[in-house]
């Protein structure tokens, strides 16, 4: 746990560009609110190793956001019986049941086609808000944090040796 | 430097994730298949499915299940249908178009209601207490061995020797009440002797000539309206006595007749409201006929429900987080779920019946075609000849289907059919035959059977004087017609039994329970007599006064009639003739 934590503050406190940050922390969230067992998910794990996402806040993300997503079942089923009960994407989605694609992707269930849209639509704000944050620690709150006491104190603990490790 | 975007052993490190996947999921596929359709099955059941071993094999794609057991929800100590062996052949193509499409299905070793090996099952859906399968029977425990006691015969039976009596009172009251109104009209002795004393001076005393003669017709005209007047109300008065007199006899027969009638309605209610007596096929053959109708039914009772589970995800109640998976399937497309060919070996009494099905599905709109099966067994240890074919489809009205059979010459031996405290029976031996049709549409049952015993032979022992007599009648049987009808809903079927047999045997049980149940009879009749003298008494005393009443009456009025016969005339001219005569 403390490695997990050092290797985020790590990432938080290096070089590695903001959006490949907000990157990691929206696929791990489409990974965490979407059923665990779905195609979708071994291409977000694909594009989560192959492109350089950070992997730490990726994992973080991905268990945070399971957590919300036990919470927001019901409202996606809700919502993805709403999306799969339009009339006017019937024919659509008669296409896509006929297919291979279709089937394998199982969009036809309510929880898979409501947490997944849910998860596009706020996708773009959480990325967003990684941003964000990410830059304003780096700008305000890292060297503001490194004068508290507290932080003295960490600095000359394990955890801080163990960070500065894996820095090198 | 900057560092490109792509990064490689990530690549590597995705292979080695899928690769473990695929390693797990070869090695344990198996374990993963039982899990999954321990589960789903058990969804659809509505109770616990266990499965002893899965098997597969890739080509062709077999799946072979051991030892399947499902639980009956109604009664989790059974199994509703237990099965040695499933073997299923799926087609690849179609099931990488998410279909599962079987070519051959067979399935050994199947039996009902079979008490579970592992104990209790599960229940994941609870059967509403209407749907607990109501049979014909009811219990032999429920059978009344001990009669009731006199007042709560009383009660029950409601009696009306009471009413009628208070009915009688007040009756009489209200005629006596008339008759006495009557009689303050009519004229009393000293009114009569008045008149005659009024007409003999007028007809008698001196005349003092012709003026005198008509002042006394006149006097005597008026008299004799007001004699008329009497006598009309003593007409009234007769009548009314007449009124009076047919009431009261009236309603002493009907008090005289009330202890009788109500002791014919406590013999009526010991033969027809003696409970337990109304439907003895029921309650003998009724356990027995609930299991041979489980195996006759069994398309109904198990596929049907199944089925209709799996195309309606309303009856199953659904796991949070589980979602719901909705169908696109286009009007043309083949069914989502499709058996072909089906061959079940049930086992009936140690021996092998196969039933042979073709397209097992819960789409029979996209198939359009129904659910087909036959059965045929003929010259087996059991039986001469069984023959049993029908279809079923599972429609958006509900289920519709047809069945009908044929069985000839199945020897029963020993069959145990009642094993209480009250009674025992057993068939020791008959040959039964039995033919009928079942018809559901939208999920309700419709259909008879007849069911022939004949070469019967019953043991039985009764431990009581109305089971023995049932006892002793049933070793007197040798032959047995039963007529069976199937209703209600297709979850819910009720069975209903009957034969001469209820009519033979509730006469005797009838017979029975009022030979018991004489003794208190003779208490109640004479409770109800005592009540009845008491007051019959008195009313004869009336019918005796107005017997009485009418007799003097009819005197008054022979006295006023006599007087109404007087002549003011004769005696004028008399008295007249004596004066000219006299003076001559």
């Amino acid at each position: 746990m403390l490695t997990l934590l050092a290797k985020l503050l790590k990432a938080l406190n290096s070089e590695t560009s903001p959006w490949a940050l907000a990157m990691a922390m929206v696929l791990g969230m489409f990974l965490g609110l979407t059923p665990l067992w779905r195609v979708h998910n071994l291409i977000i794990l694909f594009a989560a190793l192959i492109f350089r996402v950070n992997l730490t806040l990726f994992l973080l993300s991905f268990a945070i956001f399971s957590g919300i997503a036990y919470l927001l079942d019901p409202m996606f089923h809700e919502l993805g019986l709403a999306i799969l009960q339009a009339q006017s994407w019937q024919g659509i989605y008669e296409a896509m049941y006929a297919t291979s694609v279709g089937r394998v992707s199982q969009f036809y269930h309510t929880l898979t086609m409501g947490s997944f849209v849910f998860s596009l639509i706020i996708s773009p704000v959480i990325a967003l808000a990684t941003y964000f944050i990410v830059v304003n620690y780096r700008k305000r709150i890292q060297k503001a944090l490194m004068k508290f006491k507290i932080v003295q104190m960490v600095k000359g603990s394990r955890f801080w040796q163990l960070y500065m490790d894996l820095r090198g | 430097m900057k560092r490109s975007i792509i990064r490689w052993p990530g690549l590597a490190a995705f292979g080695i994730i899928i690769g473990l996947l695929v390693i797990i999921s070869w090695l344990f596929l198996d374990s993963i298949l039982k899990i999954s359709m321990e589960y789903s099955l058990g969804r659809l059941n509505g109770a616990e499915v266990n499965i002893e071993k899965v098997e597969h094999r890739w080509s062709p794609l077999t799946l072979t299940a051991h030892g399947v057991e499902a639980t009956d929800p109604a009664k989790p100590t059974h199994n509703q249908v237990q099965l040695a062996r499933l073997s299923a052949d799926v087609s690849v193509a179609q099931l990488l178009l998410g279909r599962i499409h079987i070519d051959q299905l067979d399935v050994v070793g199947v039996r009902v209601d079979q008490e579970r090996s592992s104990g209790e099952g599960d229940v994941y859906v609870m059967p509403d207490k209407d749907d607990v399968k109501n049979w014909a029977s009811t219990n032999w425990e429920k059978l009344k061995v001990s009669l009731p006691e006199k007042d709560e015969i009383i009660a029950q039976v409601g009696l009306q020797t009471d009413q009628v009596l208070d009915q009688a009172e007040t009756k009489i009251e209200q005629q006596r009440q008339q008759f006495e109104q009557a009689k303050d009209g009519l004229p009393d002795k000293q009114k009569i002797a008045e008149y005659q004393q009024r007409i003999k001076e007028l007809t008698e005393s001196d005349i003092k000539g012709l003026g005198d003669v008509a002042a006394r017709k006149e006097k005597l005209d008026q008299l004799k309206q007001s004699i008329r007047e009497d006598k009309q109300a003593i007409k009234q008065f007769r009548e009314q006595l007449s009124e009076s007199a047919e009431v009261v006899k009236q309603q002493i027969e009907q008090v005289k007749q009330a202890p009788g009638n109500d002791i014919d309605r406590i013999r009526d209610f010991f033969q027809l409201n003696q409970s337990g007596l109304q439907n003895i096929t029921g309650l003998l053959l009724g356990e027995k006929a609930k299991q041979w109708s489980e195996y006759l039914l069994l398309a109904y009772e198990q596929l049907a429900p199944m089925l209709a589970r799996s195309s309606d995800t309303e009856t199953v109640k659904k796991v949070r987080g589980a979602g719901e998976s909705l169908s696109f399937a286009e009007e043309d497309a083949p069914p989502e779920f499709w058996i072909k060919n089906a061959r079940t070996e049930v086992i009936v009494a140690d021996s092998q019946v196969d039933i042979n099905w073709q397209n097992i599905t819960h789409q029979h709109n996209l198939l359009g075609q129904p659910t087909t099966y036959q059965a045929r067994l003929d010259n087996s240890k059991l039986w001469q000849a069984f023959n049993l074919n029908g279809e079923l489809s599972l429609l958006a009205s509900g289920i519709d289907a047809k069945q009908q059979w044929q069985l000839k010459g199945a020897n029963l031996n020993s069959l145990g059919l009642s094993n209480s405290e009250q009674l025992t029976a057993s068939i020791a031996s008959a040959l039964l035959d039995s033919d009928g049709t079942v018809l559901v549409r939208e999920n309700q049952l419709d259909g008879d059977a007849v069911i022939r015993m004949l070469d019967l032979t019953m043991d039985a022992t009764g431990s009581s004087k109305i089971t023995d007599a049932v006892a002793t009648a049933l070793k007197q049987l040798n032959r047995l017609d039963i007529n069976t009808n199937f209703s209600g809903s297709i979850l819910n079927p009720k069975l209903g039994l009957n034969s001469d047999l209820d009519q033979q045997l509730g006469k005797l049980l009838s017979q029975t329970a009022m030979a018991e149940a004489e003794g208190k009879l003779g208490e109640i009749k004479a409770d109800l007599m005592s009540k009845v003298e008491g007051q019959l008494g008195s009313k004869t005393a009336l019918l005796e006064n107005i017997s009485s009443l009418n007799s003097d009456a009819q005197s008054f009025d022979n006295q006023l009639e006599d007087l109404l016969k007087a002549k003011i005339e004769d005696n004028l001219k008399d008295k007249l003739k004596g004066r000219l005569f006299g003076g001559l």
